[in-house]
């Protein structure tokens, strides 16, 4: 309490910000990376179990309710009943990250290719197409924008989480809130730690948005019409 | 060209056939509608022949070839195929959805282009629209895509499946009338649903009513299906004033040479003129200007005047042109004020006159 004491009469020190640029700099990459590969590996998983799920109706009520068990359960309680197996490493923090990915991943998969019209997949069999070239050049395609949204949701959360697995890994912007808590509650560490995940999720989520408008101009001129 | 022997599709947990042993030849270059109530097979019938829908009994051949002997795949590419939501990609540009079967079908890309520019002319589509995507096409230009898509490979045949049911009736008259036009230079083999019956008599060379079933109630031309229905059901499902439709399937052209009816040239004398009034049995006169109609007088107000042209005219309310139906031409008759259809041809040129007799003459040939 000595410390927040003395920020409080001596003001906060912003200046441990512009002295430690490169540090941030450095978590806010690792930041990223654990992010990044949670989301590819994730997302990888959740197609091979969307697909699983649309050519085999029976499986996906149990996909989604172990992906939605999984969900419920509190982050913290997941990494530490992990950890007894893999140890506090990078690989506990991406298991746990990577399951709590599917469940939005694999619902908004399955709803995108759902949503396809029944028309188009007439008219694209009618015409010749054979399964596999079907799935790949019409169903993908137009579900895009149903699995970026949930690309979006699921990005935006691991980020968060991201931050909590720093109590495992000691990586990424999270470390700065440990450290913070731990010296007295040095504001400047708080701040970067909270702050720093909060702007990267609004910039990744705003990536993705400008990459879904990108790759699907047909879906953002039907909206205008 | 397309042969169904037999053909018959009971869905898995039916006790009765949804096509029972439906046999129907289906001559190349022809346009077949299949027509009935809703449950009568129609569609199935028509989904059977590119294995949309697998028969569960009979024969199909396409070209004698029996359907089931090819990859469906590969069969389905070479016939065209056009369903009432039309089913175009909401992903792809329009040139994208016509060049679909030609990509499929690995043509190099020069040659596909040349055939999605010359389809998109032939379906009267602004060129400009190529680059443009589904959404932002009206019903019936999208319909028009539709069909421009199932011709691009040059297919045979072609099925379409109720593909003017969704566009209101203004639309869906147009698109008909565009269907014959291009039918009348493609020559295709056409296998048409609906359960339009009037749109079966206009697009029909032949029509097969269907019963519930699947069963084939009576497979003529529109004239014979009109003049004599096979069965009750038929008879039921036609509708009332068949006279008046089978005048609908034959147009004043086949009227034959109408004759200069009852009209003199302007510079014919009044007395002329009120010899061919007599004629006619008429109480007025056409007064004409070389090839064209200036209009008509009354006999009676000719006298004092040298030439039948001296006189003031009135405008005939009604013209039709050559190809107008003989329904049409009885709307004009009904319509005109002094019992005549005109009819003009190109650039307005006089063709002759459509009387109540001349139609009468028709109607009993």
């Amino acid at each position: 309490m000595t410390g927040l004491l003395a920020q409080a009469s001596g003001g906060i020190r912003w200046s441990w910000i512009t002295a430690n640029l490169d540090d941030i700099w450095e978590a806010t990459v690792e930041h990223l990376w654990l992010t990044g590969i949670a989301m590819v590996v994730g997302f990888a998983i959740a197609m091979v179990l969307s697909v699983a799920a649309i050519r085999y109706r029976r499986l996906y009520g149990p996909i989604t309710a172990t992906a939605g068990v999984i969900f419920t359960i509190p982050s913290f309680a997941l990494f530490f009943v992990l950890a007894p197996f893999t140890g506090l490493t990078v690989l506990t923090a991406e298991i746990g990250l990577v399951l709590y990915t599917l469940l939005v991943l694999v619902r908004n998969t399955v709803a995108g290719l759902d949503g396809v019209p029944e028309d188009v997949k007439e008219a694209a069999r009618g015409m010749g197409y054979t399964r596999n070239r079907l799935f790949l050049e019409i169903e993908l395609p137009l579900a895009i924008p149903v699995i970026i949204a949930g690309l979006r949701i699921a990005t935006v959360t691991t980020v968060g989480l991201v931050t909590i697995t720093a109590l495992i890994t000691f990586g990424g912007l999270g470390r700065f809130i440990i450290d913070g808590l731990q010296q007295n509650l040095f504001v400047p560490k708080l701040v970067v730690g909270a702050l720093g995940p909060t702007l990267l999720a609004l910039a990744l989520d705003g990536l993705l948005l400008l990459l879904q408008r990108a790759i699907t101009p047909w879906s953002r001129r039907a909206a205008a019409l | 060209m397309i042969e169904l022997d037999r053909a018959t599709k009971v869905f898995p947990g039916t006790a009765a056939p949804a096509v029972d042993a439906l046999t129907l030849d289906v001559p190349a270059g022809e346009i077949v509608v299949l027509v009935g109530p809703s449950g009568c097979g129609k569609t199935t019938t028509l989904k059977m022949i590119n294995r949309i829908v697998e028969p569960t009994g009979g024969t199909i051949r396409v070209d004698g070839v029996d359907v089931r002997r090819q990859e469906p795949h590969v069969l389905r590419r070479n016939i065209g195929y056009v369903i009432q939501q039309v089913g175009l990609f909401p992903h792809r540009t329009i040139a994208r959805n016509i060049a679909t079967v030609p990509r499929l079908l690995g043509w190099d890309a020069d040659r596909t282009t040349a055939r999605v520019d010359e389809l998109m002319v032939t379906m009267g589509l602004d060129p400009d629209m190529g680059a443009r995507y589904p959404s932002e096409l009206s019903g019936g230009q999208r319909q028009r895509v539709g069909v421009a898509r199932a011709l691009a490979a040059d297919p045979p045949v072609l099925l379409m499946d109720e593909p003017f049911g969704a566009v209101d009736p203004i639309v869906r008259g147009r698109l008909q009338g565009e269907l014959l036009d291009l039918q009348a230079r493609l020559r295709k083999t056409i296998v048409f649903v609906t359960h339009d019956i009037d749109e079966a008599l206009r697009l029909g060379d032949r029509i097969a009513i269907l019963n519930v079933g699947g069963r084939l109630e009576q497979y003529a031309t529109p004239e014979e299906i009109l003049r004599e229905p096979a069965t009750p059901f038929v008879e039921e499902f036609l509708g009332g004033e068949r006279g008046l439709r089978r005048l609908a399937l034959r147009t004043v052209g086949d009227l034959g040479d109408l004759g200069i009816g009852n009209c003199v040239q302007a510079d014919a004398t009044v007395e002329e003129a009120k010899r061919r009034a007599a004629e006619s049995g008429e109480r007025w006169i056409g007064i004409l200007d070389g090839d064209r109609l200036r209009g008509w007088a009354w006999v009676s107000d000719l006298d004092g005047s040298r030439h039948a042209g001296d006189v003031d005219t009135t405008l005939f309310r009604v013209a039709l042109s050559v190809d107008a139906t003989l329904r049409e031409a009885i709307d004009g008759l009904v319509r005109s004020r002094v019992g005549v259809a005109v009819v003009l041809g190109e650039d307005q040129r006089y063709e002759g006159m459509v009387t109540l007799d001349r139609l009468a003459q028709a109607i009993v040939s």
